[in-house]
């Protein structure tokens, strides 16, 4: 709860339907997509306009109060959870698109839009937004901008932060800082690429200004079958090398394959197999076949036992049914799913997942692969359910040495999740002090009083004198007092 | 702020052998007085020499190969310790398959093409000037060319780096994977600080494929046509890697214009792309050349401002080209210079020399363009220009706000660097 004098002057400032305190409502913003992580918010304010969000921002911290940024919640590591009553700013009336600038092929929107109706607005124009994350009909671009989110075509395409090219920002001291826009030549300093997977750390962005492209004329879609899956590992690494570049290369593992076709999502890859890789070519129809014949001759040598051609949008859309589903059907088939996000250097891929696979077995655990092959970003979802205590037990233990394995090839802890809370006590497994201190010097470049998003990304005890640590006040206080960390984050279905 | 003894102090860190003085070092810059230029071989003689700076109170200057330290007043024009990573170019990792690579910061372009080549694979970076330096004086500069419509700008390819902050910590920020988003992206923060903020050491990057065709169209003609065939190919949907807009002499013979438009992919689609293309423009081009030849153009084109006195920056969206290019013109008949435009990204080059008697006039027509051009959202840079000139037009509009002058006091607290914010 909060004070009522600071219901009053959100509801002042938000005006009819902008201020939520109402327990049972709050349950709805107790958490992102990892279920793991629960807390009810003190409060949740729904802006509409960038003067609002300043109002929202000044009020609340002038009452002492932690703020959460909040897009539509689909996160993957708990950014959004409100930590020690913290108010949550949403975004879901922030959700216009103020413009699209086809000779310039940019857009700008509010950044509650979500990631599939920008592209939506944009096609009647020619043009799409490229990052597509596999959330996209539910995420905002609000929430891509502060994950710096990937997706399936980022292979070709590159990750949310190429096509950011302008912010209008919200700071923690209520201030409105406007960062490049007009295009990406903005001089000095890339702050709009220093905000871009800030996780909600540095500030509120109200206004994005992105980058559109044209619809590409032709699109070629594939699917090889695999009995094992270290050989599909190896024709994306043969395919790369080859010189080609595919807009979209996936794999989804036996585990996952058998759960999507026992579920209500069967695309009709065969059962047996222990891999099927997904890949995608796009571009001028010219090309676009030879282009898709090397490929399959790649997926054949190295030990396809079938390669399957899309030969229309309808075949197009059965193969990716799979890859597409998998989440929803493996969320049928255990109570508790983790979901890893490292990514490893693509050469490295089939050792990895030979990796994953022991680990998996020795600790008598169903892992499931699904994941952005072609950038070596991995996926392991363990399946569990969390009230048999061993088994729990050894999910985090299987966890634990995933990450570190993925760490020792060269590769990285998260991919396109990010670190949120869920990650945060792994920051140390790739940065030392050094940088893990100057993190925290740029975050308080942004937030010098520790208001936004606190107890997320860096881990408190690496912050030197971060308020909370002696005299301090706000999150980081309460959070060192007590937030239970659960033992594995846990997924509920999407 | 430095004493005269204070460089010594620093200097006497490396054996003479990779200290330059007088007008050895001076000669090194690029004709800027310093005090002296230093080349460390490895990072701990970086951090060794910026730690003693420090302690000292020495202005340090970190460079690559010197090809463009006078370049936008970022520096001041005097003074300071040049150090150097020139000699920092060691090749740490390079796995093909992979299409990652990691290197010393000094290790020079060509060097780094010769050894991509073999493998069929490139460094798609044609930011102006990055062919004449070094790997980590480019990621500095953080600039983009024409081809960063298709590939992305240099700080959308750099994955991770090392750096002596300007305070003498080490970081080891990124990584050597393509996708990653474990903490804040420092990696960008550096990438484009021009020496602000520390010295570079190490850079990783991603690389790519050469595609296996590459073909450039050459569309003649006076400038209105060729401002008409540069729209058609700003609008067009076809798969275009880059296009530039040269005007040369004063703009009234008709002949003075070339669109010159690259195309990278398979065979088939690139014939495919150009074939359509003329279609589009409804002309054919007056020339195409294919392969090594196309290569070798464009590599030579990333060095087109070479010594040029005055090189002039215009920028703004693409459909505000009449505004940019009719100051660029101005510019360009004021000082008998050439024009070459980025028709995708909407940055518009001159270069040129300045009248001996003309240099206050210039200075008023680069104010005015200045004004016009931010007027509609762009912006206006000196990126070279005689200091009677730029003192006066200034060589960028603006200033960093709090966040930057935040951001420069926490990596360089002593101000130990000479480069300014940009
Ligand atoms: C089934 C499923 C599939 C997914 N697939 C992918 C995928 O392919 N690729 C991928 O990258 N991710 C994927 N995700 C993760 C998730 O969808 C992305 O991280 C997404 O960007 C989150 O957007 P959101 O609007 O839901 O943000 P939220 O979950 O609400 O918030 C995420 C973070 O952003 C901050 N934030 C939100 N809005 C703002 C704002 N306006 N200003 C500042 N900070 C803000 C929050 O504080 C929080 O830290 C998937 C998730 C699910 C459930
Ligand atoms: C403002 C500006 C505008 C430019 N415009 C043009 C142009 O229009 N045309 C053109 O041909 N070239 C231009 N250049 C030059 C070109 O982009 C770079 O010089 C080249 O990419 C790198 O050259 P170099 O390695 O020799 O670096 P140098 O010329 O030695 O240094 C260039 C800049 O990068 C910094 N720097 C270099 N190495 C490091 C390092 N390891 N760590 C930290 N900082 C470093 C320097 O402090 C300096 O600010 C410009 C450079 C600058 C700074």
């Amino acid at each position: 709860m909060i004070p009522d004098t600071l219901t009053r002057s959100l509801a002042e400032i938000c005006g009819p339907g902008g201020v939520i305190v109402d327990e049972d409502r709050l349950l709805v913003y107790e958490s992102d997509a990892l279920t793991a992580y629960r807390h009810r918010p003190g409060a949740v304010v729904l802006p509409r306009t960038t003067a609002e969000v300043q109002g929202a921002v000044t009020a609340i911290a002038r009452h002492g109060l932690p703020i959460v940024p909040r897009g539509a919640g689909t996160g993957l590591s708990g950014g959004a959870v409100a930590l020690d009553g913290a108010v949550v700013v949403g975004t879901a009336r922030m959700n216009r698109i103020l413009e699209i600038d086809a000779a310039n092929r940019r857009a700008v929107l509010q950044p509650g839009v979500i990631n599939a109706e920008l592209s939506a607005a944009a096609r009647p124009h020619g043009l799409y937004y490229a990052p597509d994350p596999s959330s996209q009909t539910a995420c905002t671009i609000g929430g891509n901008v502060a994950e710096n989110s990937g997706g399936p075509h980022c292979l070709k395409y590159g990750v949310t932060s190429r096509y950011v090219t302008g912010l209008t920002v919200v700071l923690p001291d209520g201030s409105v800082a406007k960062l490049g826009g007009r295009g990406r030549e903005a001089p000095g300093y890339d702050l709009v690429g220093l905000f871009v997977g800030s996780e909600g750390c540095f500030g509120i962005a109200t206004e994005i200004e992105v980058g559109l492209l044209p619809l590409p004329e032709g699109v070629r879609t594939l699917l090889g079958i695999f009995d094992r899956i270290e050989d599909a590992g190896r024709a994306v690494s043969d395919i790369v090398s080859a010189g080609l570049l595919p807009a979209a290369m996936e794999i989804i593992d036996g585990p996952t394959i058998r759960a999507v076709e026992d579920s209500v999502f069967a695309a009709g890859y065969p059962t047996d197999a222990e891999a099927a890789l997904v890949i995608e070519f796009d571009g001028l129809e010219a090309g676009l076949d030879g282009e898709t014949a090397r490929a399959a001759e790649f997926c054949r040598r190295a030990g396809a036992r079938e390669v399957r051609r899309a030969r229309d949008e309808a075949e197009r859309m059965a193969l990716w049914k799979g890859r597409k589903k998998a989440f929803g059907a493996m969320g049928r088939i255990a109570p508790d799913l983790l979901v890893q996000d490292a990514t490893v250097p693509r050469t490295t891929l089939p050792a990895i997942l030979k990796g994953i696979s022991e680990i998996g077995k020795r600790y008598d655990l169903v892992v499931a692969n699904v994941f952005h092959a072609g950038d070596g970003n991995l996926h392991p979802n363990i399946l569990f359910d969390r009230r048999d205590e061993d088994e729990l037990e050894r999910v985090e233990r299987a966890s634990k040495e995933i990450m570190q394995l993925c760490v020792d090839s060269g590769g990285t802890i998260t991919g396109e999740h990010g670190v949120g809370l869920d990650k945060k006590h792994h920051m140390p497994l790739i940065y030392g002090a050094a940088e893990l201190d100057a993190m925290w010097g740029v975050r308080r470049v942004f937030d010098p009083s520790g208001v936004m998003n606190p107890g997320k990304v860096l881990p408190e005890e690496t912050a030197p004198g971060w308020p909370g640590h002696g005299e301090g006040r706000g999150a980081a206080e309460g959070e060192g007092a007590g937030v239970a960390e659960p033992a594995v984050a846990a997924m509920a279905p999407p | 702020m430095s004493t005269a003894t204070a460089p010594a102090a620093v200097a006497q860190l490396l054996p003479g052998n990779r200290v330059l003085t007088g007008a050895a070092a001076s000669e090194w810059s690029g004709g800027r007085a310093v005090e002296a230029v230093l080349f460390p071989t490895d990072t701990d003689e970086v951090r060794a020499l910026v730690r003693e700076a420090n302690e000292t109170g020495t202005d340090l200057l970190p460079a690559g190969n010197g090809s463009w330290l006078d370049a936008g007043g970022w520096t001041g024009v005097r003074g300071g310790v040049v150090v150097s990573t020139a000699r920092l170019d060691t090749l740490f990792h390079y796995e093909p398959a992979d299409l990652t690579l990691t290197a010393g910061a000094g290790l020079g372009w060509r060097k780094l093409a010769a050894v991509l080549e073999p493998n069929g694979q490139w460094l798609p970076w044609d930011a102006p000037g990055a062919a004449a330096g070094t790997l980590g004086g480019a990621v500095a500069c953080g600039g983009s060319g024409p081809l960063s419509a298709r590939y992305g700008a240099i700080r959308d390819n750099v994955l991770g780096l090392e750096v002596v902050t300007g305070d003498g910590r080490l970081l080891r920020i990124g990584g050597r994977v393509v996708k990653n988003v474990a903490g804040y992206d420092l990696v960008r923060l550096f990438t484009g600080s021009r020496g602000s903020l520390g010295v570079i050491t190490r850079v990783s990057v991603r690389l790519f494929p050469r595609p296996e065709a590459d073909m450039t169209m050459v569309f003649e003609g006076g400038v209105e046509r060729g401002l008409e065939v540069a729209r058609a190919v700003r609008t067009t949907s076809l798969p275009v890697a880059a296009a530039e807009m040269d005007i040369r002499g004063g703009g009234a013979s008709g002949r003075e214009t070339r669109v010159v438009v690259r195309v990278l992919g398979s065979r088939e689609e690139a014939e495919e792309v150009c074939s359509r293309l003329a279609a589009e423009i409804g002309a054919a081009p007056a020339g195409t050349m294919r392969g090594g030849e196309s290569d070798v153009f464009h590599r030579r084109r990333s060095v087109w401002e070479e010594r040029s006195p005055v090189v002039v920056r215009l920028a703004a969206l693409p459909d505000q080209v009449a505004v940019t290019m009719r100051w660029a013109r101005e510019v360009a008949r004021r000082t008998r210079g050439e024009i070459a435009a980025d028709v995708l990204g909407g940055v518009v080059r001159v270069k040129g020399s300045p009248a001996d008697d003309g240099t206050a006039e210039l200075a008023a027509v680069l104010m005015r363009a200045r004004r016009d051009v931010e007027a509609v959202g762009g912006t206006m840079t000196l990126s070279r220009a005689p200091q009677a000139v730029a003192a006066t037009a200034g060589w960028a509009g603006g200033g960093g706000g709090a966040l930057v002058q935040r951001i420069k006091s926490l990596f360089d607290p002593g101000s130990v660097l000479l480069s300014r914010c940009p």
